[in-house]
């Protein structure tokens, strides 16, 4: 399904004196199948715009369309079964006694039979690479497990776009990479996922396409490969050091990620 | 900044007024005063006066008259309630007006009138405080109200301490409630469908995180208090210094005439 939002403008509080604009005239798409990463500073409206994929959030003006129709005319339970949104530390949300049990809450509310609860919950949890934590009760897991349980939890919808608020925030190195990891697999089997965080590097490693958000409107978008050489501000480390090597050795290409950036460099000087 | 996150009701309007820059002590004895007197007003036309001048202290106050509007409404079904109540059951004086098996008697009018009003009023009043008033403030001022009882052994400052602390954690609560209710409702969660016990057990996915956060929001407070060198209120200081002036004093004076013009009317 093709999420796309036109014009959208978000103002919280509106007219008494803790009025915020958070977004101011957002227009973007989420396409079938890609990868979108959402960059951009605390306050630049990436959370506010995240929970507009699946109305959440109502825009104060402005429209949200899945698949050319105007989402508020989806019913939303639909709607949110369809966008599985995990926000900023999803953790905090854990509320069943098992992590079995946490998982198969979104499935129930689905109203599914039993059977069909348990094989989305296993398979949630597989994906997560979870499966033998099914049992064990979610306060005794660590930061890393419980994030990876809050996510199966939603994953469990089966959504076809999974929207995820900063997955990776307060992990460890190893957490993290599982959870990229986990992202790659998902759009192997065809789920659309967005990818909303400030940590550039790990946006270009699993990212199709970029958007990066300032003050609440969509500062620029394209591939990480025309955001980051278009701006070099903008880019990871990686790709700054591989600007510079440019300079000098202009058939290096234009890596993105730190894989292609070794590779690259490999290649250039013939090792 | 999360999505969603705003201000609740009830709660501290920074505004540049008179009412605003008055002793925070001052402000609390004239509530209190004027809630005594509520309770001794006993005609509506008084009602109407203390509501009247309530009115005058809101234009001064600069706070939108619209938060207190948004404050009232859940109290006014309260209040509707209440006073049909008087209006229905009530059997004294003559009969105004009938309706199916109830008669209206005046003396009920009368009683859910006074009633009506009287809490609207004391509600009124108390928002204004709060409105008008810092919550870091409020609690000085209440510390010091009771510290004379210190004498007799009585917690003065570790009550004001518990007071601003719950004060201060009203939004953080707030806020981590809207959170996870949006958490929840991302997964299917429905809070507003069904029978009662139905939107009792939607709560139940709600109500856990919030407390066991609210466990570790409290111990992680304590220790950040603790590390700091907290250690009660003896001894302690205030880094700023509440001074009662001749505009408090005579702020104290109107409060004090408000009530008591609406009890002579």
């Amino acid at each position: 399904m093709r999420i796309s939002l036109e014009d959208v403008w978000h103002v919280y509080s509106p007219g008494t004196a803790f009025e915020t604009v958070a977004l101011r005239g957002v227009s973007l798409s989420v396409e079938p199948g890609e990868v979108l990463g959402i960059v951009g500073g605390t306050g630049s409206g990436k959370s506010t715009l995240a929970a507009h994929l699946n109305l959440l959030l109502r825009p104060t003006s402005g429209r949200v369309l899945v698949d050319g129709r105007d989402a508020l005319a989806l019913r939303k339970s639909e709607l949110r079964r369809r966008v599985g949104l995990v926000f900023q530390f999803p953790e905090q949300a854990l509320f069943a006694p098992s992590v079995e049990e946490d998982v198969a809450f979104a499935p129930r509310q689905m109203g599914l039979g039993p059977e069909a609860v348990e094989e989305r919950t296993a398979a949630a949890l597989g994906v997560l690479g979870i499966a033998h934590l099914a049992r064990r009760p979610t306060r005794a897991l660590s930061g890393g497990e419980q994030r990876r349980a809050a996510i199966a939890g939603t994953l469990a919808m089966r959504p076809q776009v999974l929207v995820l608020d900063e997955p990776t925030a307060g992990l460890d190195p190893f957490s993290r990479r599982e959870l990229l990891g986990v992202v790659r697999r998902l759009r192997e089997e065809g789920t659309s996922v967005v990818l909303v965080s400030h940590d550039l590097d790990e946006v270009a490693e699993v990212s199709d396409r970029l958007c990066v958000m300032e003050g609440g409107a969509v500062r620029a978008e394209g591939t990480p490969e025309e955001v980051f050489y278009g701006e070099l501000a903008l880019a990871p480390t990686t790709v700054r050091v591989a600007a510079r090597v440019r300079e000098s050795a202009p058939g290096l290409g234009r890596p993105v990620s730190y894989d292609e950036t070794l590779r690259s460099l490999r290649a250039l000087i013939g090792g | 900044m999360a999505p969603g996150a705003g201000r609740g009701t009830g709660q501290f309007y920074p505004a540049d007024s008179p009412l605003h820059a008055l002793d925070p002590r001052a402000k609390i004895l004239a509530v209190a005063a004027l809630v005594v007197g509520l309770f001794l007003v006993d005609s509506v036309a008084g009602f109407l006066a203390v509501g009247a001048a309530l009115l005058c202290l809101v234009q001064v106050s600069r706070v939108p008259p619209s938060t207190f509007l948004r404050l009232l409404r859940p109290v006014a079904v309260i209040v509707a309630f209440t006073a049909l109540f008087q209006v229905a059951f009530v059997r004294e004086g003559e009969v105004v007006f009938g309706l199916w098996v109830f008669q209206a008697h005046s003396e009920g009018l009368r009683l859910a009138a006074h009633l009506a009003l009287r809490i609207l009023l004391l509600v009124a009043a108390a928002a204004l405080l709060t409105a008008t008033t810092p919550p870091l403030s409020l609690s000085d001022g209440i510390e010091d109200l009771l510290s004379p009882l210190k004498r007799f052994r009585f917690p003065a400052h570790e009550i004001a301490m518990m007071m601003t602390i719950a004060l201060r954690f009203i939004p953080t609560l707030h806020e981590e409630a809207r959170k996870i209710i949006m958490a929840q409702a991302a997964r299917g969660a429905d809070f507003t469908e069904g029978g009662l016990i139905q939107r009792v057990r939607a709560l139940v996915p709600v109500l856990v995180p919030l407390t066991v956060g609210a466990f570790r929001r409290a111990d992680e407070l304590a220790e950040a208090m603790e590390s700091r060198g907290y250690r009660g209120g003896e001894g302690r200081t205030r880094y700023r210094e509440l001074s009662f002036r001749g505009r408090d004093a005579t702020a104290l004076c109107i409060a004090v005439l408000i009530p008591v013009g609406g009890i002579l009317l």
